[in-house]
């Protein structure tokens, strides 16, 4: 090509042998195809296709996103393809709206993802909070909720859109198996009595109070000076202490009842083991002490229906016969789905109304015991419309003013120590509702242990009373049986 | 008139009758412009001394536009290399075989980038997603949307 008498750079017809990098097919420059097919050479190396070829090849990669990249360039020195198409204004917009379209199509699904996210955990929330809201008035009683929340969310401190919320969930926590010593009553100890009351928007109902006399002249039982026990005291020290005090007692009672019941049963099944879970249900394991282990394994399947059977009826028994360790963990998974979350649920959910009910019974009771006012420090309701301050009467601006600036700090530490300690004021002076329905809820809690206990014992006492009745063969043909007298048979 | 797949095909088996293949790759079978076997091995110094691999291409109508459907062949006398880009069934993450294809490629170019990429391997393993990705690959490997990571081979 360089014998061309003019120096001008060669093109793709000057070559001798075209090879087309695609179909590798070939055209000499003494045979040309007919009809001819154009070449083109789009890049700075050796390789040259044709026109068709290389369309087909670029519109084939662009239509693949993953290769849409390499659509335009050279395989071999990577030089971009100039394409040269009908590309007006219009073409060009159109494609710039698409992609614009897609890009926007992209953030409206985020958006309606984030969206749909966003409703179901508000709807969560909302539903826990109203939920929270009904749990603590049962637990306060109504006087007090009006006071401390009111029925009107806009009252609401601020902490209690964490505070309640957070109560079913605690509600629930506190009733897995594992033992976390969290008390769903601990928090609500905590929070509430040092919450102020919410201001009452009648400002004539706070002035009436100002005016009116000290609250603790009214009332015909004189409250014992630190009766009932601080709600700081309670919640961080005598419930968990009474709690773990009580399940020790419970776990020495209950393994008492069941093995000196044990010791004394000679039915088929010899041994019964009682493995006790701390927090959760009795699980008891039944071994028999026989020679044969195909007899063995009878009545420990035999036991395994009963137990299921009155576990799904009563309320709080998880009885069940276990032949070994794999079938524990097998139960322990059971527990915790299908219709047992259910009740773990619904059972916890249940605990404020139960607890409102038991208190509710216990102020009926006190009618008639004078011993059991004084325990329970009953008040008379406030007089309508009355909303004790958070802070003692005794206080007011002119005493402030008279204060030493030491003296008005020793003053605002005690008050804070004592509304950490007993409460504000208001939480002090109302009917103490929180305390009957804590007391009414230990109480229900030993009266369903008792029952769950008894439904233990008599579960075991029927497996170990177990016995398969003895027939005569009355209405087999006795020609079949091989009789050590058959003489003496009919 | 034959398909342009099948045009080119006869070409480059015609190359390969007449030039031979690349060292340590031979052609087995290529009765129709279908599918393809070769046999493949690592000459000289590498972790797979002395084991002959078998591959297997699949051609559709629109090769050299699309790319071959290459893979190594499962069988009682074939394994797949172990290798961090070979599964356990046959399949090669290979970004030539994807979206790195290009029709300069040809076949016995394809064959000495898959040994080389054997040749140059440093351990003998599989792929650390084999498992979960041979319990669900498809047949075919082309319809797989492999992930590249690492040097494109």
């Amino acid at each position: 090509m360089a014998q061309v008498p003019q120096r001008r750079i060669p093109t793709i017809n000057d070559l001798k042998v075209k090879l087309c990098y695609i179909c590798r097919e070939e055209e000499r420059y003494d045979a040309p195809e007919v009809p001819p097919r154009a070449w083109t050479h789009p890049c700075n190396c050796t390789l040259i296709a044709h026109e068709a070829c290389l369309l087909q090849w670029i519109q084939s990669s662009q239509q693949n996103r993953s290769r849409a990249a390499n659509a335009l360039k050279c395989p071999q020195c990577g030089t971009a393809y100039v394409l040269d198409s009908k590309n007006p204004l219009l073409l060009r917009l159109m494609n710039a709206g698409n992609k614009a379209l897609s890009t926007m199509g992209k953030f409206v699904t985020m958006f309606g993802l984030t969206f749909v996210v966003f409703s179901l955990g508000t709807g969560m929330y909302l539903i826990s909070t109203a939920y929270g809201a009904y749990a603590l008035r049962e637990f306060v009683g109504k006087e007090m909720f009006d006071i401390l929340l009111t029925d009107d969310p806009s009252n609401w401190p601020w902490h209690s859109f964490i505070n309640l919320p957070l109560i079913p969930l605690a509600l629930t926590v506190s009733r897995l198996p594992m033992d976390i010593g969290i008390s769903p009553i601990v928090p609500v100890l905590l929070a509430w009595p040092t919450s102020s009351p919410v201001n009452s928007r009648d400002p004539g109902v706070l002035d009436l109070w100002k005016h009116s006399t000290s609250l603790s002249k009214r009332g015909s039982h004189p409250a014992l000076p630190n009766w009932p026990p601080p709600p700081l005291l309670l919640g961080l020290f005598i419930y968990p202490v009474v709690r773990s005090g009580y399940r020790a007692l419970r776990t020495r009672f209950s393994r008492w009842i069941l093995n000196s019941q044990a010791e004394q049963g000679n039915g088929p099944i010899q041994r019964v083991v009682f493995a006790l879970n701390d927090d959760g249900p009795f699980r008891i394991r039944i071994g028999a002490n026989l020679e044969d282990p195909a007899a063995e394994r009878q009545p420990r399947a035999d036991g395994q229906e009963p137990g299921g059977a009155e576990d799904a009826a009563a309320n709080q028994g998880d009885v069940d016969a276990l032949p070994d360790e794999a079938a524990v963990a097998a139960e322990n998974t059971i527990r915790v789905s299908g219709t047992s979350l259910g009740r773990l649920i619904g059972g916890a959910l249940i605990i404020p109304r139960i607890s409102s009910l038991m208190g509710s019974f216990l102020l009926r009771m006190s009618k008639h015991s004078y011993i059991l006012r004084r325990l329970l420090a009953v008040r008379p309701p406030l007089p309508f419309g009355m909303v004790p301050p958070a802070l003692p009467p005794w206080y007011d601006e002119k005493t402030w003013r008279a204060m030493s600036s030491a003296k008005r700090l020793g003053v605002v530490g005690v008050m804070g120590l004592n509304v950490m300690w007993k409460g504000t004021y208001a939480w002090a002076e109302c009917d103490p509702v929180w305390w009957r329905n804590s007391l009414g809820l230990g109480l229900f809690t030993v009266a369903k242990d008792c029952l769950h206990l008894l439904h233990l014992w008599l579960t075991k006492r029927e497996l170990e009373s177990r016995r398969v009745k003895n027939r005569s063969f009355e209405g087999v043909d006795i020609r079949e049986l091989d009789l050590i007298n058959p003489a003496s048979a009919l | 008139m034959a398909s342009i797949s099948s045009r080119r095909l006869r070409k480059e088996l015609n190359e390969i009758n007449a030039e031979g293949c690349p060292c340590g790759i031979k052609l087995l079978n290529a009765d129709n412009f279908e599918v393809w076997y070769f046999s493949i091995e690592v000459l000289g110094e590498s972790l797979y001394q002395g084991e002959v691999f078998k591959l297997m291409f699949r051609f559709d109508s629109n090769y050299p536009i699309s790319s071959p459907a290459v893979q190594f062949v499962i069988g009682p006398d074939a394994q797949a290399p172990i290798h961090p880009h070979v599964y356990s069934n046959g399949h090669i993450c290979a970004s030539i075989l994807g979206n790195e294809w290009s029709p300069v490629l040809s076949v016995s170019a394809v064959c000495v980038t898959l040994q080389s990429m054997l040749a140059s391997c440093k351990t003998k393993e599989r792929p650390v997603d084999n498992d979960r990705y041979v319990r669900h690959a498809p047949e075919n490997p082309k319809k797989t949307r492999f992930h590249y990571d690492g040097e494109s081979v």
